[in-house]
């Protein structure tokens, strides 16, 4: 059973940060800016002309130009605001609980061994399940409104958390509890003073992690029960109207706002483990 | 911090088990009637939770010969099951390739690195109506949104995997005059395998989700079409018994993706269970 | 077994430079090498952590190239690895995926050559460091000083006519380090191979050696060389004579001097 345990899998952010990142000026001093350069204008110039030439048709695939002109329409039409709104209320507050719930329960299940060992089989089990399986359901349940949508996302982002939380709390080694018990710690010195500062930077991955999926599963939920709004309803309304370059609009501003949610998440993590990146680099 | 020592950690825990008396998978199979008389009391005893939500296990039990043996349902079933492998095949093959492509030229890593690290911020649901408006409701639609869906996960573990070759095994191999070829197929790949597997077991995970999704959008069969459809006419019992096939179809991949790992990564578990020869 | 022939030197380097960062940030690692190395002598290039021991090998292995100065393997100019070289590193460098034999013909596949002609040997060469039992099983099933044997033998797979040896018992504890010391010079002989060792253990230098390339830190570079005039094959005996006691202070009032 040893090995179950073991592959419970990471998330993807898990093993991101082994690939360096470069700094813009270190990236043109070595000349492979110019190659995103280059690639990304040769991308927007078959993006413009393809559809033009009618290799394929324009109005399922529109130009860069029709897309930028649908953006401009979207963002000054003034009524998508509301649909804006409506998704990232519900992605904050589906996210705070998601973390929230997670966290008490990987403090619960995790903080010891015997129950986690125990528990390990329905993790999987839960890992395992696709929970979009229960959009449906909730939607039939809870309605169309926002409810529907936080209960989803809830459900789909509390998992990692749950996860990183148990798995973060076994992490101090054999010598470092041996330490706390050399010092005489009661458990819950043991918990706040080892166990938990060297969970942090795991948790943290699966609150980044609970971000993304909250985002989605509030999609999901938008995608399929059309009457509330959101940028979810958006995308689907414009796409079976069949005005793609307003479609394209809505995923361009969902693809910016995951972008700039993950890059915020990122330097909040770097805030929160200062310690971590420097422990990484002497471990490489 | 690393995902080994997680598991090294993990292992000691275990063999700590070993010596009481008391083993906690007893727990496990313990919980599990728990489970089912909570579930019973919630419904079929107090009603305290709605049926649209939850109906009560004596209803899932009996919808399970009705689902299973209706008209066409094993057409169904493989529809899906062929959706999620097709998609989860192609993502994952690209993903690997790329990852391959871009971890042997630093300068095409630099400058493709940014722009594949934003996806793994997309939600890949949000392009669902967009494949379906292109392809409609067909199979490969679904096959295209579950390949999207999985495929960064696979790429950047490859990508990080094909990096953690030790130096002196590289320099080893640069003493051989060994070329680029030899150095990815004789040591970064398989240094990097299970890390990739690690990719391969959460890719697997986002493929099946999003074909589901997908099917939910809009769909002209699959599983994610009958629950819609049983939805649709309140049939929460028979909705409920596909939701258990689908937890049956995860933890078949799961495992199974596990088996081949142990299967093909055979010397890991050893390396982690000698953690005294590890040192070295 | 000395060599005091007159023929030239197997490996010569010239004025050798290393320089790693610019600017601010540069880093002499090595400054001004010059050494030869003789056909079939077994050399040490001893001295403290950063003395550029490492790097002087790395060089001479084709595995870094010079700043300045010229580096010549048989008369000629080293600019990458080269066949005839075999190196040893700290690591054993053993693949968990592959079987002890399997490693130790690792060479063979990366050269491109039969697998099938090379197995008699691979098993003669473990079989004479003692692990021919363990030659179906796995690197993790190994001890450190076993892995480092295997390490051994797939050097010497291919008899190269030179090599680079970086510390390779370094990690074992001191009793397997003096065992596979013994089991080094007797294979050595045994294939007549020239033999370069990086160590910053002075008595394990006195012991291996024909000559001693005393090095100092910072830049690193060469402060004298010591030569060792002792008798082959050596046994564990020798450390504890006068003459032995000597050199090894001489050794280290060389690399106390700097």
């Amino acid at each position: 059973m040893t090995a179950t345990t073991t592959t419970m899998p990471p998330t993807p952010r898990a093993s991101a940060p082994l690939v360096a990142r470069e700094s813009l000026w270190s990236r043109i001093r070595r000349g492979s800016l110019w190659i995103s350069i280059t690639t990304v204008a040769i991308m927007i110039l078959l993006w413009e002309v393809i559809p033009q030439i009618g290799i394929v048709n324009r109005i399922l695939f529109p130009t860069f130009s029709d897309t930028i002109l649908g953006f401009g329409q979207l963002v000054s039409g003034g009524y998508w605001w509301e649909d804006l709104g409506k998704t990232l209320y519900a992605v904050a507050i589906a996210w705070v609980i998601g973390v929230t719930f997670g966290f008490v329960m990987g403090v619960a299940l995790g903080i010891s061994p015997f129950i986690r060992t125990a528990i390990t089989p329905y993790a999987i089990a839960v890992q395992a399940l696709p929970k979009v399986v229960l959009a449906p359901l909730l939607i039939g349940w809870l309605g169309f409104g926002s409810e529907s949508k936080i209960a989803l996302a809830v459900i789909i982002c509390f998992f990692p958390v749950w996860i990183d939380t148990m798995v973060g709390l076994a992490l101090p080694n054999a010598n470092e509890f041996k330490l706390m018990q050399s010092l005489k710690a009661s458990r819950w010195q043991v918990f706040t003073k080892l166990q938990l500062p060297s969970a942090v930077p795991m948790i943290m991955v699966g609150v980044k992690h609970a971000l993304l999926l909250a985002f989605t599963g509030v999609l999901v939920a938008e995608i399929l029960s059309a009457s509330d709004g959101g940028l979810g309803k958006l995308a689907k309304e414009f796409a079976s109207q069949l005005n793609m370059s307003l479609t394209y609009a809505v995923v361009l501003v969902v693809v910016i706002i995951a972008v700039a949610l993950v890059s915020l998440a990122d330097v909040v993590e770097r805030r929160v483990v200062f310690w971590s990146e420097e422990s990484r680099a002497r471990k490489r | 911090m690393t995902r080994t020592e997680v598991i090294a950690q993990i292992a000691i825990d275990q063999s700590e088990k070993k010596r009481k008396k008391f083993s906690p998978y007893i727990v496990t199979v313990g919980l599990l009637p728990l489970i089912l008389l909570a579930w019973w009391l919630a419904t079929t005893v107090t009603k305290s939770v709605s049926p649209i939500l939850l109906p009560t296990p004596e209803s899932v039990v009996a919808a399970f010969p009705r689902v299973l043996s209706a008209m066409g349902f094993g057409d169904q079933v493989i529809r899906t099951l062929l959706e999620i492998a097709g998609g989860f095949v192609l993502g994952a093959t690209v993903g690997f390739f790329l990852g391959v492509l871009l971890s042997s030229s630093n300068r095409l890593r630099t400058a493709y690195l940014p722009f594949l690290s934003a996806l793994e911020a997309i939600p890949t649901v949000i392009l669902a109506p967009l494949i379906i408006a292109w392809i409609g409701f067909g199979v490969e639609g679904k096959i295209l949104q579950a390949a999207i869906a999985c495929f960064y996960a696979v790429f950047i573990t490859t990508l990080s995997g094909l990096g953690l070759a030790e130096p002196s095994a590289i320099n080893l191999m640069r003493s051989l005059k060994a070329s680029r070829w030899q150095v990815m197929t004789k040591v970064r790949i398989p240094t990097a395998l299970p890390v990739i597997f690690g990719g391969l077991q959460l890719g697997a995970t986002t493929a099946i989700i999003g074909a589901i999704v997908s099917e939910f959008i809009g769909s002209t069969g699959g599983l994610g079409y009958l629950m819609i459809r049983y939805r649709g006419g309140y049939d929460t019992a028979a909705y409920w018994v596909i939701i258990f096939l689908f937890l049956v179809i995860g933890l078949v991949v799961y495992l199974g993706i596990w088996y081949a790992e142990r299967k093909i990564v055979f010397w890991r578990r050893t390396e982690i269970t000698r953690p005294d020869l590890e040192k070295q | 077994m000395t060599t005091m022939t007159q023929t030239a030197p197997l490996v010569r380097a010239e004025g050798v430079t290393k320089r790693f960062g610019s600017g601010e940030k540069e880093m002499v690692a090595l400054s001004g090498l010059n050494l030869e190395v003789q056909e079939g002598e077994f050399l040490s290039l001893l001295g403290p952590s950063g003395c550029g021991k490492s790097t002087a090998l790395n060089i001479m292995g084709g595995l870094l190239s010079a700043t300045e100065g010229t580096i010549t393997f048989s008369g000629e100019p080293m600019i990458e690895p080269r066949r005839e070289i075999g190196m040893m590193f700290q690591q054993a460098v053993m693949f968990p995926w592959r079987t002890t034999l399997d490693n130790v013909l690792l060479p063979v596949e990366i050269f491109g050559e039969k697998k099938k002609d090379y197995i008699a040997k691979a098993d003669e060469l473990l079989g004479m460091v003692g692990i021919k039992d363990f030659r179906d099983s796995y690197p993790w099933q190994l001890s450190g000083g076993m892995q480092q044997r295997a390490a051994l033998c797939r050097v010497l797979l291919h008899d190269p006519k030179l090599l680079l040896l970086d510390e390779p018992f370094g990690a074992l504890d001191e009793f397997t380090r003096e065992a596979m010391n013994q089991e080094l010079l007797r294979l050595q002989a045994y294939s007549g191979s020239t033999a370069v060792l990086v160590t910053h253990n002075i008595t394990e230098a006195v012991f291996m050696s024909d000559r001693i390339a005393v090095m100092s830190a910072r830049p690193g570079r060469l402060v004298g060389i010591l030569e060792v005039p002792f008798d082959r094959p050596r046994t564990p005996d020798l450390q504890t004579t006068n003459d032995f006691v000597k050199l090894v202070a001489e050794a280290r009032r060389m690399l106390e001097l700097q």
